[in-house]
């Protein structure tokens, strides 16, 4: 790996990280409704992960572009740990369903766009 | 500081830290994350334990606790490689093996969340809170 693909790596995660901030102020968590901004983000790039790793198996994308957008940008993008602290906070105020919810959705979602994409473009 | 651009230095070290981890444990296609799971899981506690503890105290800044939660712990935890991962361990066949990593980064990463919170909310002396009243920026 370049000296210029781990910098491109790391601007594009932080970029990934600015857009993930930004949307989850836009759609925060309240009262009745799923983590919104943070769902999205996670399923849009769960999705353009299974596209890229898909493009990169058929030679349609290099190795260095898979490294910078997959692990920079899609990594930066989505996020475990919020995913996990807010199902449990949502638990911890009573709001089983939605913590329930918040779960299976973000699976489902995720894992349907991720293998979805990935068998579409390879 | 404004807190995106907080978030962005937050994201570029995250970011860093990741690709190191990567790069000191790498794994075959058929083989098992650790390095993900290893961000995810440590992210995961990190990430309760400031909320629940020292981040509702008044005194931490907004640009802090973006630029630490959304930022640095947002960007080392990932949820597209868990899912780019399954996506590659079911083209190997390996479909026990997807669901393995799966179970136990959901399992773990729920219950270190919990304990993360549990312990942050002791060593700040205060009760676990009961709703959600942030608006979003502190995770």
């Amino acid at each position: 790996m370049s000296a210029l693909v781990a910098a491109s790596v790391l601007v594009a995660g932080a970029v990934g990280a600015v857009i993930r901030y930004l949307l989850s102020k836009a759609y925060p968590v309240r009262p009745g409704h799923l983590p919104g901004g943070i769902l999205v983000v996670n399923v849009v790039g769960s999705g353009l992960a299974g596209a890229v790793i898909g493009l990169a198996e058929r030679a349609a994308v290099s190795d260095d572009v898979r490294l910078v957008l997959v692990t920079g940008f899609c990594g930066g993008l989505t996020t475990f740990s919020t995913w996990c602290v807010e199902t449990i906070e949502l638990a911890d105020g009573g709001r089983w369903r939605a913590a329930i919810l918040n779960v299976l959705v973000t699976l489902a979602l995720g894992i349907g766009a991720a293998l979805g994409l990935y068998l579409l473009v390879r | 500081m404004p807190p995106s651009l907080a978030v962005f230095v937050g994201g570029l070290a995250g970011t860093g830290l990741r690709l190191a981890l990567d790069t000191v444990l790498p794994h075959a296609d058929d083989g098992f994350p650790w390095s993900t799971l290893i961000a995810n899981l440590v992210g995961t506690f990190a990430l309760g334990w400031l909320a629940g503890g020292l981040w509702t105290r008044p005194a931490i800044p907004p640009w802090l606790k973006a630029g630490i939660g959304s930022g640095l712990i947002g960007s080392f935890t990932t949820l597209s490689a868990v899912m780019g991962a399954v996506a590659i361990l079911d083209r190997e066949e390996a479909t026990a093996l997807a669901a393995l990593y799966l179970g136990v980064s959901l399992v773990a990463g729920l219950a270190l969340a919990a304990a993360g919170l549990k312990l942050g909310s002791a060593i700040a002396h205060r009760p676990m809170p009961t709703e959600v009243t942030d608006d979003g920026a502190t995770l």
